[in-house]
């Protein structure tokens, strides 16, 4: 617990304060220092083309995890939209849209992420779409199953008897008790998606190469790997687990302590 | 149980803390609970009698502040002084051991994941007991098969049992039990009232509390009545009932439906801002300049205007006078 | 007349309310009594149009029911208001009571005009607390506040389920005070639901009794 804490401080700070501070340009190439192991000063070495990792890395932090809220939050609005739809309208909408539900379920997310990204040109746009339309079904589920329980609470029932309408209800009954649930779910699916974004640029097929994103980095380490030239994709490797695992934890004792009934939900 | 068992309360006060306020939740409340007498303590919603029960366990949250004595006095032990016990000596010797806690909705109080008679073997278990779960069981109206059963497979009436044979598994001399007939229909107020009695009848203290003037006046041989923070009223049940004395109890029993059915009016005071002297007066038709002054409680009552009862009503004020 | 016959409901493959018929006449306070778990709150549901019934018809001064919930015609389910016995449930805790008067008014486009505080003031809840939230008043306050907002739009039908269940005698008799007070003014029909039959024998004008085939069959 403290340790994540402690973790997502000191990576925060790197990836809001190095930035503008150090004026490095990231991408330089400096082919003189090519592929130097650790060192004072590259602490973490240099990659293939003499590229700082730590700096690299740190930006490839930032451009990750803006991908990954990015396609969080689609993937939330999408999933949060079809639940409430579902849970509120309920008989057959409800029905159609859970089948429709499952059928995502049942696709394998990084083949079809791969399948959405490769219409597209690689571009961070893509990435957030594939990951946003994999992803949204856990929401749904979510908030589909919040929705039905507060439609029969009473209270909920005495604003439908007094006259409010749909849209009245969802607006200023049921929202107000989900959002704490949504932004639960979404600091949850934030490390997902930056695992899968990272994925897909490893794959080659995410992040445009130029760009220091995670997975291009440990993409372009593998090649090192060969050589002896350990650092430049275990340091990248680093900085997706643990933000990711740190974020899980904190989330993780959050929810605990707000609510212990949805414990069993969101565990996957 | 012998009758050296007694809870002599003394001087009771429990306010809490809150942000930019302080609630007065029980203003020097003084009663005893004797083995063999049940003891209602009666009220309206929100006047602070919960809170007093829960003072006795030990069971108030950190913004609490307590003041007065709760002796728990007990035969062939030392007596212990409740209000200023550590968690350690209510955990080993008060609850479920001498004093069992009858909870107000026992469907949500039991665990829902977890049998019947898994969490009264824990009870058992947990308080060293020598009693057996089935035997328990039994003897609070339930078959042993019930207990196998998990909460939501038992009835109201069913869960309540299961309830009672928890709160009793540690064979308690006192029985505190709060408001155990909220939401249950005739029938079960019956069965829980006529349980409460009968664990009186056994030689046990039982201490009602219910805002159901009925239910206390079925079971209860004495009566507390609570208002705004402060007893008003105590004595023998029939007699407060059957002619009281404060003009709040007699406000009360006027608005069952049964007798005039008239409310009260107005509401009552805010614990957070009682009115100085009698906490009543704006609400009483009997007020007088008199009640700017806080009544002590006398003869059990606490009010300067004795109602139905003139000489009682009269003689403090005439010892008083004379005095003067 | 609010004419429930042969409502039957089902959870699942439970049921909770079997052929059931009742009526209420405006103006009349009908008692319902009848031990827990025979299906008294399920029956007000379903007048409440807040449940559709298996099978069975409901009219409402002769228009019948078709539609439940919020397909319901608005105008016919404003008809009939429901009181819950436990007001806790039955308010959104974030709305303070005055909003919890006033909710219905603006669900339903009106203005207030003064209504809001003339209601709480028949409720006998006076101004500082309307500025409050639900955990900041007792039960009985709370109740209060409910039976305010049952009677904002004026409804034909009252279904009053375990009311005052939770109360103390003196909040009771204020309450049941204010329904026959409304009844009285607007002819508005009553159903009182509660287990103590002293109070219904008080309360109510004529009491029904579920399980009584006498009374199932009543015109």
């Amino acid at each position: 617990m403290r340790i994540a804490t402690w973790t997502l401080a000191v990576l925060a700070l790197a990836v809001l304060v190095l930035p503008p501070i150090v004026q490095l340009d990231q991408s330089l190439v400096d082919l003189r220092s090519a592929g130097q192991p650790p060192s004072f000063a590259h602490p973490f070495g240099t990659d293939e083309v003499g590229r700082d990792v730590l700096l690299r890395s740190v930006y490839g932090l930032r451009v990750s995890f803006l991908v990954g809220l990015v396609a969080a939050l689609v993937s939330m609005v999408i999933g949060g939209a079809i639940g409430l739809a579902a849970g509120s309208l309920g008989g057959l909408p409800d029905r159609l849209l859970m089948r429709v539900v499952d059928g995502f379920n049942a696709l394998p997310h990084l083949l079809f992420g791969i399948f959405i990204v490769a219409l597209f040109a690689p571009s961070a746009a893509a990435v957030v779409v594939s990951v946003g339309v994999t992803h949204w079904t856990t929401a749904a589920r979510i908030v589909r199953s919040e929705v039905l329980s507060l439609r029969t609470r009473p209270f909920v029932e005495a604003a439908v008897s007094g006259g409010a309408g749909r849209m009245r209800v969802v607006r200023r009954h049921l929202l107000p008790h989900l959002l704490p649930h949504l932004v639960l779910a979404t600091v949850l699916m934030v490390p997902h998606a930056i695992w899968h974004e990272t994925a897909l640029s490893f794959l080659g097929l995410g992040l445009p190469p130029h760009l220091a994103s995670l997975g291009n980095m440990i993409n372009d380490g593998q090649r090192s790997l060969l050589t002896g030239d350990w650092w430049s994709s275990l340091v990248p490797g680093l900085f997706i687990l643990a933000p990711t695992l740190a974020i899980s934890v904190l989330a993780q004792r959050w929810r605990d302590r707000s609510s212990p009934r949805w414990r069993s939900e969101l565990e996957l | 149980m012998t009758d050296r068992n007694l809870l002599r309360v003394e001087g009771l006060s429990v306010s809490f803390a809150i942000p930019a306020a302080r609630v007065r939740a029980v203003s020097e409340a003084s009663f005893e609970v004797r083995p063999g007498r049940c003891l209602a303590l009666v009220g309206e919603s929100g006047c602070g009698k919960s809170v007093l029960a829960h003072a006795l366990l030990g069971l108030l949250p950190g913004n609490a502040t307590v003041s007065g004595e709760a002796w728990l006095k007990q035969s062939g032990a030392e007596p212990v002084e409740l209000i200023g016990a550590s968690q350690q000596v209510l955990a080993r010797r008060v609850r479920g051991r001498a004093i069992g806690l009858i909870p107000q909705s026992p469907a949500t109080h039991l665990t829902p994941v977890r049998t019947a008679r898994a969490q009264l073997q824990e009870a058992i278990n947990e308080l060293g007991s020598s009693a057996r779960a089935d035997d328990l069981a039994e003897r609070y109206g339930l078959r042993p098969a019930d207990l196998d059963r998990y909460p939501h497979e038992l009835s109201g009436g069913m869960a309540q049992r299961v309830a009672n044979a928890i709160a009793l598994a540690g064979d308690p001399w006192l029985v505190l039990a709060d408001e155990p007939t909220s939401g249950l229909d005739q029938p079960l107020v019956d069965r829980a009232m006529g349980t409460l009695r009968e664990l009186c009848d056994e030689g046990r203290a039982v201490l009602l509390i219910t805002h159901d003037l009925r239910a206390a006046e079925r079971v209860a041989d004495d009566l507390a009545v609570m208002y705004a923070s402060r007893l008003v009223e105590t004595g023998p049940a029939a007699g407060v009932l059957g002619q009281p004395r404060h003009p709040y109890t007699a406000g009360l029993v006027a608005a069952q439906p049964d007798r005039d059915f008239v409310p009260i009016p107005g509401l009552p005071p805010e614990l957070t801002r009682l009115p100085e002297g009698c906490a009543f007066r704006p609400r009483c038709g009997h007020a007088t300049e008199r009640c700017a002054e806080s009544p002590p409680m006398d003869g059990g009552v606490a009010c300067h205007h004795t109602l139905a009862s003139p000489d009682l009503a009269r003689a403090p004020e005439i010892a008083k006078e004379s005095h003067a | 007349m609010l004419e429930a016959s042969g409502i039957t409901v089902r959870y699942g493959r439970q049921v909770a309310l079997d052929d059931a018929s009742l009526t209420i006449e405006p103006g009349v306070v009908t008692g319902l009594a009848g031990p827990s778990g025979c299906g008294k709150s399920t029956l007000a549901r379903v007048l409440a149009l807040m449940l559709r019934p298996r099978s069975g018809t409901l009219t409402v001064d002769g228009d019948p029911v078709l539609r439940w919930r919020q397909r319901a015609p608005r105008e016919l389910r404003t008809r009939v208001a429901l009181i819950y016995q436990q007001p806790r449930l039955a308010v959104d805790p974030r709305l303070t009571l005055a909003d919890v008067i006033r909710e219905p008014l603006t669900a339903n486009g009106r203005p207030d005009d003064g209504r809001v505080a003339e209601l709480a003031g028949e409720a006998g809840l006076t101004g500082d607390l309307l500025t409050r939230r639900p955990h900041e008043v007792s039960d009985g306050q709370l109740q209060r506040a409910c039976v305010a907002r049952a009677l904002t739009l004026e409804p034909r039908y009252l279904i009053c389920d375990e009311m005052t269940t939770m109360l103390d005698a003196s909040t009771q008799a204020h309450l049941v005070r204010l329904v026959n007070a409304y009844r009285e003014r607007t002819g508005a029909g009553v159903l009182a639901i509660s287990h103590d039959t002293i109070l219904l024998n008080r309360w109510a004008d004529k009491t029904v009794d579920l399980f009584d085939p006498a009374d199932q069959k009543q015109p």
